[in-house]
C-alpha cells in the first residue's frame, strides 16, 4: 500500500489486488477485542466504581455497535475502491483514517489477547497450525496500521 | 531575633500568597497508561497526541515513559475529565486506567 498524494487533506492510497483483499479480510475481523476487557481502575478504589465501570462498559459496546455498522457501510460501498490495472486506489479523510486505525488496533490486541497476550519476542514459538490465523490478524492489522501512521506523518512534514 | 522588613501593604487590599491548604482542592484523579507489548510506539505517540492534542516532543516523552517504566501519569484531573480521557484512550485500545490521586 502506497500513499500517492494527499489532497485537500485527504488520503489517496494505491494498493494491489492481493493487498486490498488483505486488508478488507482484517476490517472484517472487527471486533476482536473481548467485551469488558478494559478496566477503569486498576486499584478498584473509585468512588461508585461498579457504577462508572458499567458506564465505560456501556460505552464501549455503543462505539463497536456504530463502528460495526460503519464498517459494513464502508466495506460495501462500490465507489470505496477504484480499481486500475494494477489494483485499487482507496481514498480516505483524515476522520476515516482515524476511525480505520482504531478498527486495526483493536484487530491487534484483540489478536494479541487472544493468543494469550505473549510477551514481546516469543510469538513464534507459540505459532502452530491452530493459532496461525490469529498471528496472521495480528502481523497485518499492524502492517496497515503503520502504512496509515506514515501517511499522517508525511502530511505533517 | 532579627527582625525582617513587613511588606508595604496598600490600602483597601489584601494580599495573600498561602497557597490553598491541600484538603481545600477538589480531588484530583490520574490518568495513567500502563505498557503492554502489543501497541506499536508511533501509535502510542500518534494517539496521545489526539487525545490530549499535546506537542509530538511531550507525546514521545509520555510514550517513552510508559515504554521504559511501565506506566506514565498522563494527566491529573477532576472525575470527569479522567473519565472522559481513560474512555477515549481505550476506543483506542489502549491500557489507560483512572486512580485516585492520593
Amino acid at each position: 500500500m502506497k500513499l500517492i498524494r494527499i489532497t485537500k487533506g485527504n488520503f489517496l492510497f494505491h494498493l494491489g489486488k492481493r493487498e486490498k483483499h488483505l486488508l478488507t479480510q482484517v476490517l472484517r475481523l472487527y471486533p476482536r477485542i473481548p467485551p469488558a476487557t478494559f478496566r477503569l481502575s486498576k486499584s478498584g478504589k473509585l468512588p461508585d466504581g461498579e457504577a462508572n465501570q458499567r458506564l465505560l462498559d456501556e460505552s464501549l459496546a455503543e462505539q463497536r455497535a456504530e463502528n460495526r455498522k460503519t464498517l459494513h457501510a464502508f466495506l460495501t460501498d462500490q465507489r470505496r475502491f477504484t480499481d486500475t490495472e494494477s489494483g485499487s486506489r482507496l481514498s480516505l479523510s483524515p476522520s476515516e483514517l482515524e476511525w480505520l486505525l482504531q478498527i486495526l488496533n483493536d484487530v491487534r490486541v484483540g489478536s494479541w489477547i487472544i493468543l494469550g497476550s505473549p510477551d514481546q519476542g516469543i510469538e513464534f514459538k507459540l505459532l502452530n497450525e491452530k493459532n496461525a490465523a490469529d498471528f496472521w490478524a495480528m502481523e497485518m492489522s499492524g502492517h496497515f496500521q503503520m502504512r496509515f501512521l506514515e501517511a499522517i506523518e508525511k502530511r505533517e512534514v | 531575633m532579627a527582625e525582617t522588613a513587613a511588606p508595604e501593604a496598600t490600602p483597601g487590599t489584601i494580599e495573600t500568597t498561602e497557597e490553598k491548604p491541600k484538603s481545600g482542592l477538589e480531588p484530583g484523579y490520574l490518568v495513567i497508561c500502563w505498557n503492554d507489548p502489543v501497541n506499536y510506539m508511533d501509535y502510542v505517540t500518534h494517539v496521545f497526541r489526539k487525545v490530549f492534542g499535546w506537542a509530538r516532543k511531550k507525546a514521545e516523552f509520555h510514550m517513552l515513559q510508559v515504554h521504559e517504566q511501565g506506566k506514565s501519569v498522563l494527566k491529573r484531573d477532576s472525575m470527569e475529565k479522567a473519565e472522559h480521557y481513560v474512555h477515549q484512550l481505550q476506543r483506542y485500545s489502549l491500557h489507560a486506567t483512572m486512580e485516585p490521586d492520593e
